[in-house]
């Protein structure tokens, strides 16, 4: 009898492994039929870098008021997440079961630059549209295959630039040093600040790495102390910025945080308390509570999932990969393809959404935005430096 | 009920005919799959074919000689490293480029660098034993992910590192279907080897040194010997199947060989039953689907995985194939 | 002054890394087994006290009392519910569901919880810093290092000088004999489980200040409690103490001097040589087996 009820558990897990060979959906233009739009996207939702997944939730909580707003054109968007754990092999079989199996007109976003460059000869081998990756721009630049692809997505490396050179000219800094993690992300920071500084005939004096896994960023506060650097530059997670800033707040006299995009969150204020008072932190569009559209999508996004109230900025930045891509569904209109929708997008100039504003492509470009701001952040409120700082367009 | 009468037929890999029915039909199945299966879901059984050499050759130390290690994935990634830098430099080399790269010279490159490996880290194991000597492959598996991020020449640096499509000949590998023919083979191959070692001298002599090994040191087996070459063995095992996964995702970076591979390795050992070969396919098989066949889970994904280890390991302390010979033993007296 | 200052903050980390490997020592000494699930359930309580200190409006004394009250019960009733039914599985078996405890913990954080990183209501400050002859510490890092001291006395006085103490060496030499000897061993086992998770919990509490609060905050405290728990010896409870100071702070001054993106690799290196030369660890007892 025991036996008997074991068999069953076994012919349970059977019935799984068929569903998962279940037959697909197949449609005339992929993932578009007339009454849906098919979208997808693989996101790590477990694991070391599960906050990141606050973007897809951020789309998914966009999509759903889109719905209920009636769709676009009488289409609703159904919107496909898949946890691959910021692994790239599982991201590999999400995006190919995403493609072949669902059949999804496009790929949105996708966190990290490991499963973004794991997955890409696949995309363009296979022309499936792909918005927004939330990776750096050297994957693009120069790249023949992009024709498919959108990106509006700062450049790290033209931000380190931006960040460099404003602490040295702007500020008068004279001993500029970075702290960045150690991985694709902060390498392209290291690499900005470094390049700025040698154009101004400086280079950094402190470069302080650390890894994902570290916990106690005091050391690297005390390294800094050692180099006497006035100025530190931040390529950091939300927690390793707030704990890098709360270590050089220890020291005497501290010197100036200016931080990458990431860390334009509401959350730092709370994260970090004082130690982010001061610190300069640029965005690439409004800040939550600065502008009225921004904090009405904000609204929105927390009314159906209350979760991303404290993940605010992860999920307005889910929003702003979608963005510039319903706009295209709108331009290309009822009888919408692959091609009617690249036509649309390339249409988009100067155009101003409810997050992103200034977005610009066009027949051979795919840089969507090329511009930030500055700001100084004061009780966790931003108070703005600059006006737009624009860099070269490059793909 | 067979009556065992020879020493062979205790030894025989297949018994009966209901034992080569089975394997008859395991061999028409998985020939046939390539048909059935869809893209993603071939390509999913070529990462379980590198996983499951991985494990087998993980159950050779752990399962057979008794001896944990915590950084297997170590190898796993100085195999993958190893086989693309191989091919990638002999392509460039002018004379050979007819040839493409050879990828199952890649493959050996890979095994064997690991097995080098296995081999340094298996002289500490002369003198450590349970955790502490768990701390030193601990420690291995964390330093080789470190010196990749750290080491951007091997790496690939801030791209990661794109492998080549394996070729044969003009024959290029670039399809799952084919890649699927290839993993396959090897873990057949493999199986067969590791097979055919644990029922050798090498395998008394591994069984002998993890139930005692002053008692096998007594009875002559020579310690250091085995010690080291089951590190090897198992280093090979690993550094192949990272090697054939290298091909498989066509894409390397630092981040794919953290610590938790390590310790899903050895839940799939632990989990398919230790000492027995087909555990480790089984425990690899089922392991790597659920991470990979349940990504629509999402965040409940690590909840569902280690409510199965636990579940497993609950109702069934000897892993699935104690489960499976409970099966064999019940058909066999059905109607009983 | 730099090098006292990197030492001083070394310290103060391995003060924590030491609560942490206590637990584990703890459980191995008296059931040979290795919790891979003490960092996630120390997280866990971590986001107890979180929950009760936020949403739940408790101050903060009531709060931790209760969240150690928790913490102790959820491991004594872990072993009573997961690792009693797997008694049958091998040592490593059970390690293995340990693990995928720890996995179904860490998935249940993110369910619950949420991935983002929150901020423990905590009294010290970070922002206070004291110069102790010319050597700065924050507020944080002294009341951590003094609750840690506590609690490691509070240890002491349960393994030395109480019956239950007694009862928990007597079963950790030989469980079979202390059965025979009357001795309740399943309720020594569970309560070891609760005392361990009960360490993890004050660990993962004095940690919060530091690592801030999300499912993975104790993936690295966790493996330098482990660390420093070989290091020292498994089965030393001092040595548990004295390997996670050093790995504290050899990875400050390594990370000061040479560079902050091996220190960890570097730690495990210096482990290795030092078990090389000492099998056994700085203070663990010689194996003795019989054949």
């Amino acid at each position: 009898m025991r036996l008997l009820h074991r068999s069953r558990l076994a012919l349970g897990l059977a019935l799984v492994v068929a569903a998962l060979a279940a037959l697909p959906v197949m449609a005339q233009e992929r993932g578009i039929t007339p009454t849906e739009i098919i979208l997808g996207t693989t996101a790590p939702l477990s694991g070391p870098a599960a906050p990141w997944g606050a973007t897809a939730r951020g789309i998914e909580a966009y999509l759903q008021y889109i719905n209920e707003q009636g769709g676009i054109h009488g289409r609703t968007i159904r919107f496909e997440i898949r946890d691959d754990g910021y692994q790239p092999p599982r991201a590999v079989a999400n995006v190919l079961e995403l493609v072949e199996r669902v059949g999804v007109f496009g790929i949105v976003g996708m966190i990290g630059s490991a499963n973004a460059a794991a997955v890409r000869d696949y995309i363009f081998q296979n022309e499936v549209i792909w918005m927004t990756p939330a990776v750096e721009s050297d994957p693009w630049i120069g790249n023949p295959n992009i024709h498919y692809l959108f990106v509006t997505y700062p450049n790290y490396y033209q931000e380190a630039k931006i960040l460099a050179r404003y602490a040295v000219q702007e500020l008068g800094k004279q001993r500029v040093a970075i702290i960045y993690q150690n991985d694709q992300y902060g390498m392209n920071g290291l690499r900005g600040v470094r390049d700025a500084l040698a154009e101004l005939g400086m280079a950094p004096v402190a470069e302080v790495s650390y890894e994902l896994t570290d916990v106690d960023l005091s050391v690297h506060a005390l390294r800094i102390g050692q180099a006497r650097a006035d100025a530190v530059i931040l390529y950091a997670t939300p927690n390793h910025g707030a704990m890098a800033a709360a270590a050089l707040a220890q020291l005497n006299p501290r010197p100036q945080i200016l931080s990458s995009f990431t860390l334009a969150d509401p959350i730092m204020a709370r994260l970090a308390g004082a130690a982010w008072d001061g610190v300069i932190v640029p965005s690439y569009f409004p800040y939550p509570g600065t502008d009225e559209k921004v904090d009405r999508v904000l609204q929105i996004l927390v009314e159906r999932n209350p979760e991303l109230a404290a993940m605010a900025f992860n999920a307005l930045a889910g929003v702003t990969f979608i963005e510039p891509m319903l706009e295209g569904f709108r331009r290309a209109g009822p009888n919408l393809t692959k091609e009617s929708f690249v036509a649309a997008m390339e249409s988009i100039q100067n155009w101003d959404g409810e997050l992103l504003r200034g977005v610009t492509f066009g027949p051979g470009r795919r840089q969507g935005i090329n511009r930030i701001f500055l700001a100084r952040m004061e009780g966790g409120v931003p108070h703005q430096l600059t006006d737009w700082i624009e860099y070269p367009v490059e793909y | 009920m067979q009556l065992i009468q020879k020493y062979e037929e205790e030894m025989a890999l297949v018994r009966g005919w209901a034992g080569w029915m089975g394997v008859a039909l395991l061999a028409a199945a998985l020939l046939a799959a390539p048909w059935f299966l869809r893209g993603y879901q071939l390509y999913i059984a070529n990462i379980i074919g590198s996983k499951i050499i991985v494990a087998i050759g993980l159950n050779l130390l752990v399962g057979y000689t008794g001896q944990i290690s915590l950084g297997h994935v170590g190898f796993v990634a100085i195999g993958a490293y190893a086989a693309t830098h191989f091919v990638t430099a002999f392509q460039k080399a002018a004379a050979f480029q007819w040839l493409g790269g050879p990828f199952w010279v890649a493959l050996l490159v890979g095994g064997a660098a690991a097995a080098v490996f296995g081999v340094l880290v298996g002289l500490p194991a002369l003198r450590l034993e349970g955790p502490y000597l768990s701390i030193v492959t601990l420690g291995f598996g964390l330093a080789v992910q470190q010196l990749l991020i750290n080491w951007p020449a091997v790496s690939g640096g801030r791209i990661g590192l794109f492998v080549p499509t394996a070729r044969i000949g003009p024959w290029l590998l670039n399809s799952h279907q084919s890649m699927y023919f290839l993993v396959w083979t090897c873990v057949v191959l493999l199986s067969l080897v590791a097979f055919n070692l644990t029922r050798s001298h090498v395998g008394r002599a591994f069984v002998a040194l993890r139930d005692s090994d002053i008692a096998a040191e007594v009875t002559g087996v020579n310690l250091r010997y085995y010690k080291t070459l089951a590190f090897a063995v198992s280093a090979f095992y690993a550094g192949f199947g990272g090697a054939l996964e290298a091909y498989v995702v066509r894409y390397l970076e630092p981040t794919m060989f953290n610590l938790y591979e390590s310790i899903y390795y050895l839940a799939m050992v632990v989990v398919g039953g230790l000492g027995t070969i087909p555990g480790s396919m089984f425990g690899a098989t089922l392991l790597t689907l659920l991470q990979f066949g349940l990504s629509q889970a999402q965040e409940y994904l690590p909840v569902v995985y280690g409510a199965v280890v636990i579940l497993v390991m609950t109702i069934e302390p000897l892993g699935l194939y104690g489960r499976w010979l409970k099966i064999k033993l019940w058909s066999k007296t059905w109607p009983l | 002054m730099f090098f006292w200052q990197l030492v001083v903050s070394g310290l103060s980390i391995g003060s924590l890394y030491a609560l942490v490997s206590l637990g584990i020592v703890l459980l191995y000494r008296t059931s040979r087994v290795l919790n891979f699930a003490h960092g996630e359930m120390s997280m866990i309580a971590t986001m107890v006290a979180y929950s009760l200190l936020t949403a739940g409006g408790v101050a903060f004394g009531p709060a931790a009392v209760l969240t150690l009250a928790v913490a102790f019960a959820a491991g004594a009733s872990f072993y009573f519910l997961v690792l009693r039914p797997v008694k049958e599985a091998t040592l490593l078996g059970q390690i293995i569901t340990t693990a995928g405890f720890a996995l179904v913990l860490s998935g249940m954080a993110v369910v619950i919880w949420g991935a983002d990183t929150k901020v423990l209501p905590f009294p010290l400050s970070r922002a206070v810093i004291y110069n102790i002859g010319g050597v700065f510490v924050n507020q944080v890092a002294l009341g951590s290092f003094v609750v840690a001291l506590v609690a490691m006395l509070g240890l002491y006085l349960l393994v030395q000088k109480t019956r239950f103490g007694l009862a928990m060496r007597a079963v950790s030499q030989n469980d079979v004999a202390a059965r025979v000897l009357g001795i309740p061993v399943r309720r020594v086992f569970a309560v070891t489980w609760g005392v361990s998770a009960t360490l993890g919990a004050i660990a993962g509490m004095l940690l919060a200040p530091v690592t801030l609060v999300h499912p993975s905050m104790m993936f690295d405290p966790f493996l330098k409690g482990f660390a420093g728990a070989v290091l020292g010896g498994l089965d030393s409870l001092p040595g548990a103490i004295v390997g996670s100071l050093i790995i504290g702070v050899v990875e400050n001054l390594f990370g000061g001097y040479v560079s902050t993106s091996l220190r960890t690799t570097v730690a495990f290196l210096i482990i290795i040589a030092v078990l090389l030369v000492r099998p056994e660890g700085l203070f663990g007892h010689k194996f003795m087996r019989r054949v």
